[in-house]
C-alpha cells in the first residue's frame, strides 16, 4: 500500500458517516444557496458545521475568514486526479464532498504514493501520454521534483493568491500548497515545561531532562524526511552522530507518531519526534491530556512541510485545475483540513487547532523542500547508524 | 539466382508445397499476427537493458533471490498438495463404490470456477484480524487468531482452487485406464495397494504430471492471491516495484518470472503427455473395483469438507454482506454501480470478437497447412497465453509509453492484452471445429465451381461456427474475471467489476463487494460449463 501513509488507521466513523450524510443529502442550511447558476447545475453549499471535525479542539471555533467557496465559480466536467495517498484519505473525502456539491462535476482518482505518482506523472509527460489534470501530493518533495522536470504548467493567479505565504507556492506558480504540517516536539506536562526543550534538536541529545525519555518512530517517511533535512544542513557525519547520540540516550522505538504522541500523553515517554498533528488527535479526544508541543527554531527539528497542489503539462482541463485550487484554497476547504486533519491552514484567515502558533510564527529552516526527495543518502545513514527506518 | 526467385523459393520453402497464393497469403498473415501479439513482450529485455550494470547486480541481490526462493516454494507446495488432493479425490470419484459419484465429480472440480483472488479476498476477511471468525470468538475470550496472511495462508488459498487441475487430468487418466491389466495384477496376488502402485500409478501418472504442471504455471503466475494475502512472490514483488516506480527492476523481476515460466513449460513438453487416448476408454471399466464398504462415507468426508471451504464458504461471506452488509461504511467514491458491470461487459466483448478475427486466420492455415510457418504461427500465441498477466501487462504499458503513447493506458491497449493472454482459447476451440469439416464437402464445392471464399462463407463457416461460438464465450468470460492487466492498463476513471473489488479489497470496506462478487463467482461458473460442454463434444 502507500508507504507515506500517513495515518494509523484510527478514523472517526461517527464524523466521516456523518459527513458523508450531510453531504449525501446535500443539507439544506442557511449558508447554502438554491438557484440556478449560468450552467444550469442545482449546486447547495452545505453549512460550515458540515467542513468541520468534531471533538474538543474543534469546539467554539469562530468562523474562518477568506473566500467563501458560495463566491467562487462553479465546477463542473471531469478532472482526472493524482492523489498521493496519506491522511488515512481525509484529502479525498473533501473532493467526495465537492463532487456532492457540484452535480456535473467528477473526479477520477488514481492514488499512490506521492514520489510514485511524481515519477509516473514525468515519466508519461515526456512520452506525451498525459493522463492526469491535477497532481495533489502530500508532501512538497513531489511537487518539487514535477516542477524540476518541467512536467507542470503555471497556475493562474486567482488560485495561488490566497496562499498567505510564499514559501509555500513554488516557483513560477508550479504548485500551491493546500495544508501544511510542522515537525514538532510532543512533551509531557506532568514532568516537563516548554523551557526544558532546547531551541535545537542538536542540543537534545546533553540535555539531562531528556536522557532515556524521548521515542520516534524511523519507519514513518516524515521522521525520514526530518533526517534528510538535517543531512542537508549539518552534513551526513553530523546526521549519522545526532542518530548514534540519540540512540545511546536511551530513545525508544515505537511504530509510528500516532503512538509516540500517545506514549507521551500516557507518561510512558517524556517528549518525542512526531509531526504536530498527532498530539492534536490525542487532545482532541482527551481534552485533558497532559501533551503539548514544543518546537525548535531553524533546524530540520522545525521543518515545515506542505501537501500541495499541480497542475500537470498537457492537460486539456488548465482552467478547472485552477478552479479546483482556488475551491481547495476556500475558507471552507481550509477550515476542513484544520480541523479534521489538524493540519496548518494555507490561508491567513483560517487559525490552526489548539492554540498552535501560526504558521509565520514559526521558524523553518531555509531549505528547498523539493531536495527532501532524494532518501537514498539517509536511508544508508540510517542503517549505519544502527536506526532502521 | 534473381532475388525474386530467392524469395518466392524460400517463401515456398517456408509455407510447405505450393498450396496456392491463398495459403500463403492466409499462413502469411497468420503469423504477422502471431509476431504482434509476442513482440510487446521483447520490451522487457529492452527495459532491463537499460538498468547496464545494475541488472546483474539486482539480479542476484539477496531481495531478489529471497523472491525466487519464495515463489519456488509457493509452487512446490502448492503443487504437491494438490497432488495429494487431487489424486485421493480422482480415485474416490472414478473407481470408488460411492453413491452419486457424477455429483460428487462436479462438486470436485467446482473450485475451479471460483477466481482464487475471490477466495483469497473471503478467506481473509473471513479469518483476517477484523474477520467474521475473530467477531465470533472475541466474546470467548479469544483474542487472537492465527494469522491468515503470509505463506500459510496463501499455499492454502491456491490449493483449494487450483487442485482441480490434478483433479480432472487424474480423472481422464483413470478413465482410459486398461482395467484388465489391474485385474490380472490381482488374479497373481497382488495386494490392492501393491496392483495400485505398480499398475495402475504407471499408467496415470502422465495425467497427475499434466495437471501438476498446469498447478505450477497458475501457482507461478496468479497475481490476486499473494497480493491479497501480502505474500512476497515475484507477482506480488513485482507489484510493488512498479508501483513504487522501481520500473526497471520490475522488468528484470518479470523477465526472470518468465524464465521460471519458460523453464515449468519446458518440463512439461519434456514429459511430454499423449492426451490423444485421455477421454477413450481403451480397457473395460467395468464396475467400480474399489470396494469401500462402510468407508464410503468416510472418504466422501473429503470432497465435502472441501467445497464447504472453497465454494459454500465464499458465497456465503458474499451473500451475507449482501443481506446484512459488511465491513466498511458506506464510503462515497466507492459506492457500487452497475456502470462498472458495463465496462467489464464492454471490454469483454471487443476481446472476444477481436479474438475471433484474429483466431480465424490462424487456426485455418494450421489446421489446413502442414506448413512449418503455420505450425509456428499456431504456437506462438500461446507465449502470451503462458505469460503472467502482471508481466504482460508491465511490459505492454512500457512498450506504449516508448513507443505509442498514443494507446498509453486507452482501451484499445486493454483490449489487446486480452486478446494476447485469451485469444490461444479461440484457436483451439475453432481448430477442433475446422479438423472436423468433410474435406470433401470443400471439395465438392470447389469442383461445383465456387470460388475459395465462397466456400468458406457457405460451407466451412457453418460447419466451424459452433466451434467459433464457444471459442468467443470462453474468451468473453475469461476476460470479464481478468485481474492484472485490467488493473494496470485501464484508462483512469475506467472502473469494471474486477477493479472495483480489489480497490474495495484495499480499502478494506468488503462489504461493498458483495455484488461483483457473487457476479463473478456465476460467470467463472458458467466458463467453466463452456469448457465442460467441449470437453464433452
Amino acid at each position: 500500500m502507500n508507504n507515506d501513509r500517513d495515518d494509523s488507521g484510527t478514523r472517526v466513523l461517527s464524523r466521516r458517516s456523518a459527513l458523508q450524510a450531510g453531504s449525501a443529502l446535500g443539507v439544506a442550511s442557511l449558508a447554502g444557496c438554491l438557484g440556478l447558476f449560468d450552467n444550469g447545475q442545482n449546486v447547495e453549499i452545505p453549512s460550515l458545521s458540515e467542513f468541520r471535525g468534531s471533538g474538543a479542539l474543534v469546539e467554539g471555533r469562530p468562523a474562518p475568514g477568506g473566500t467563501s467557496i458560495e463566491e467562487l465559480p462553479d465546477l463542473s466536467g471531469d478532472l482526472a486526479l493524482y492523489i498521493g495517498g496519506g491522511e488515512g484519505g481525509i484529502y479525498y473525502d473533501f473532493v467526495e464532498m465537492l463532487q456532492n456539491i457540484y452535480p456535473d462535476f467528477t473526479v477520477h482518482s488514481n492514488s499512490n504514493s506521492s514520489s510514485s505518482l511524481a515519477q509516473t506523472i514525468v515519466e508519461e509527460v515526456d512520452a506525451g501520454a498525459t493522463q492526469a489534470d491535477v497532481f495533489w501530493s502530500i508532501d512538497a518533495s513531489s511537487l518539487g521534483f514535477v516542477a524540476e522536470n518541467d512536467a507542470y504548467e503555471p497556475l493562474s493567479d486567482a488560485a495561488t493568491g490566497p496562499v498567505g505565504n510564499s514559501q509555500f507556492v513554488g516557483d513560477d506558480s508550479a504548485w500551491a500548497g493546500i495544508a501544511g504540517r510542522a515537525r514538532a516536539v510532543p512533551y509531557n506536562t506532568n514532568e516537563l515545561s516548554a523551557s526544558d526543550i532546547p531551541s535545537t534538536v542538536q542540543e537534545f541529545p546533553e540535555t539531562s531532562a531528556l536522557q532515556g525519555t524521548m521515542g520516534w518512530a524511523p519507519t514513518y517517511g516524515a521522521f525520514k524526511s526530518f533526517v534528510t533535512a538535517m543531512r542537508l544542513i549539518e552534513g551526513e557525519d553530523a546526521a549519522r552522530q545526532w542518530l548514534v547520540d540519540m540512540q545511546e540516550a536511551g530513545t525508544e522505538r515505537r511504530g509510528n507518531e500516532f503512538a509516540v504522541s500517545q506514549a507521551v500523553a500516557d507518561g510512558a515517554l517524556t517528549a518525542g519526534f512526531a509531526n504536530h498533528y498527532y498530539a492534536m488527535r490525542v487532545k482532541n479526544g482527551r481534552p485533558d491530556a497532559p501533551v503539548d508541543l514544543a518546537f525548535t527554531e531553524g533546524d530540520a527539528g522545525a521543518l515545515i512541510n506542505v501537501a500541495g497542489a499541480l497542475k500537470v503539462k498537457g492537460t486539456q482541463q488548465g482552467e478547472l485545475v485552477d478552479n479546483f485550487v482556488r475551491h481547495l484554497l476556500s475558507a471552507e476547504a481550509q477550515e476542513f483540513f484544520a480541523t479534521v486533519s489538524f493540519a496548518y491552514p494555507m490561508i491567513s484567515g483560517v487559525a490552526p487547532v489548539g492554540g498552535l502558533p501560526t504558521i509565520d510564527e514559526l521558524s523553518p529552516p531555509d531549505i528547498d523542500l523539493a531536495e527532501l526527495s532524494n532518501l537514498e543518502p539517509t536511508l544508508d545513514l540510517m542503517d549505519d547508524a544502527g536506526v532502521s527506518g | 539466382m534473381t532475388i525474386r526467385g530467392l524469395v518466392a523459393r524460400t517463401v515456398g520453402r517456408a509455407t510447405g508445397d505450393d498450396s496456392g497464393a491463398t495459403d500463403v497469403g492466409l499462413t502469411l498473415l497468420a503469423a504477422a499476427i502471431a509476431a504482434v501479439l509476442v513482440l510487446p513482450l521483447l520490451w522487457l529485455a529492452v527495459d532491463a537493458v537499460g538498468l547496464g550494470d545494475r541488472a546483474l547486480e539486482l539480479a542476484v541481490a539477496p531481495q531478489t533471490l529471497e523472491v525466487l526462493v519464495r515463489s519456488v516454494a509457493l509452487v512446490a507446495i502448492v503443487t504437491g498438495a494438490s497432488v495429494l488432493v487431487g489424486v485421493p479425490l480422482a480415485v474416490i470419484t472414478v473407481q470408488g463404490s460411492i453413491p452419486f459419484p457424477r455429483f460428487w465429480t462436479v462438486l470436485a472440480a467446482l473450485p475451479l470456477a471460483v477466481p482464487s483472488y475471490l477466495g483469497a479476498f473471503a478467506f481473509v476477511s473471513a479469518f483476517g484480524p477484523q474477520g467474521e471468525l475473530a467477531d465470533l470468538l472475541a466474546p470467548l475470550g479469544i483474542e487472537s487468531i492465527p494469522s491468515v496472511y503470509g505463506f500459510a495462508g496463501a499455499a492454502f488459498v491456491l490449493t483449494l482452487y487450483t487442485y482441480p487441475y490434478v483433479f480432472l487430468t487424474t480423472r481422464a487418466s483413470l478413465l482410459s485406464l486398461d482395467g484388465s491389466l489391474v485385474e490380472a495384477a490381482r488374479t497373481l496376488n497382488a495386494g490392492r495397494w501393491t496392483a495400485f502402485r505398480r499398475i495402475t500409478l504407471p499408467q496415470i501418472l502422465p495425467g497427475i504430471t499434466a495437471g501438476a504442471l498446469l498447478v505450477a504455471l497458475y501457482a507461478l503466475a496468479d497475481f490476486g492471491t499473494p497480493n491479497i494475502m501480502r505474500v512476497e512472490v515475484f507477482t506480488q514483488f513485482i507489484y510493488a516495484r512498479y508501483n513504487a516506480f522501481a520500473r526497471d527492476y520490475a522488468a528484470l523481476l518479470s523477465l526472470q518470472l518468465l524464465t521460471v515460466t519458460a523453464i515449468v513449460l519446458a518440463l512439461e513438453s519434456r514429459i511430454g503427455v499423449d492426451e490423444s487416448g485421455a477421454y477413450e476408454s481403451s480397457g473395460h471399466r467395468g464396475n467400480a473395483d474399489l470396494e469401500l464398504g462402510s468407508w464410503r462415507y468416510v472418504v466422501l468426508l473429503l470432497p465435502a469438507a472441501i467445497a464447504l471451504l472453497a465454494i459454500v464458504l465464499p458465497i456465503a461471506i458474499f451473500g451475507t454482506w449482501l443481506t446484512a452488509g459488511g465491513p466498511g461504511y458506506q464510503g462515497g467514491g466507492l459506492t457500487f454501480s452497475w456502470e462498472y458491470g458495463f465496462n467489464s461487459a464492454y471490454v469483454a466483448v471487443l476481446a472476444a470478437g477481436v479474438s475471433i478475427l484474429v483466431a480465424l486466420p490462424i487456426a485455418l492455415a494450421s489446421a489446413t497447412s502442414d506448413s512449418r510457418l503455420a505450425a509456428l504461427a499456431d504456437r506462438a500465441p500461446y507465449i502470451g497465453y503462458a505469460t503472467p498477466g502482471i508481466v504482460l501487462a508491465i511490459a505492454l504499458l512500457s512498450f506504449s509509453l516508448d513507443v505509442l503513447p498514443a494507446i498509453y493506458k486507452t482501451v484499445p491497449l486493454l483490449v489487446f492484452a486480452y486478446v494476447v493472454r485469451f485469444m490461444p482459447q479461440a484457436i483451439g476451440s475453432i481448430k477442433t471445429s475446422t479438423l472436423q469439416v468433410d474435406q470433401e464437402l470443400v471439395e465438392a464445392s470447389r469442383t461445383l465451381g465456387r470460388s475459395r471464399l465462397g466456400t468458406f462463407r457457405k460451407v466451412t463457416l457453418p460447419l466451424i461456427l459452433p466451434g467459433v461460438a464457444a471459442g468467443a464465450a470462453l474468451v468473453f468470460l475469461t476476460t470479464m474475471k481478468e485481474l492484472p492487466a485490467t488493473l494496470m492498463l485501464r484508462p483512469l476513471g475506467f472502473e469494471t467489476l474486477v477493479t472495483y473489488i480489489w480497490e474495495v479489497e484495499e480499502a478494506g470496506l468488503y462489504g461493498q463487494a458483495a455484488v461483483p462478487a457473487l457476479v463473478l463467482v456465476a460467470i467463472s461458473g458458467l466458463s467453466m460449463a463452456v469448457m465442460l460442454a467441449q470437453d464433452g463434444r
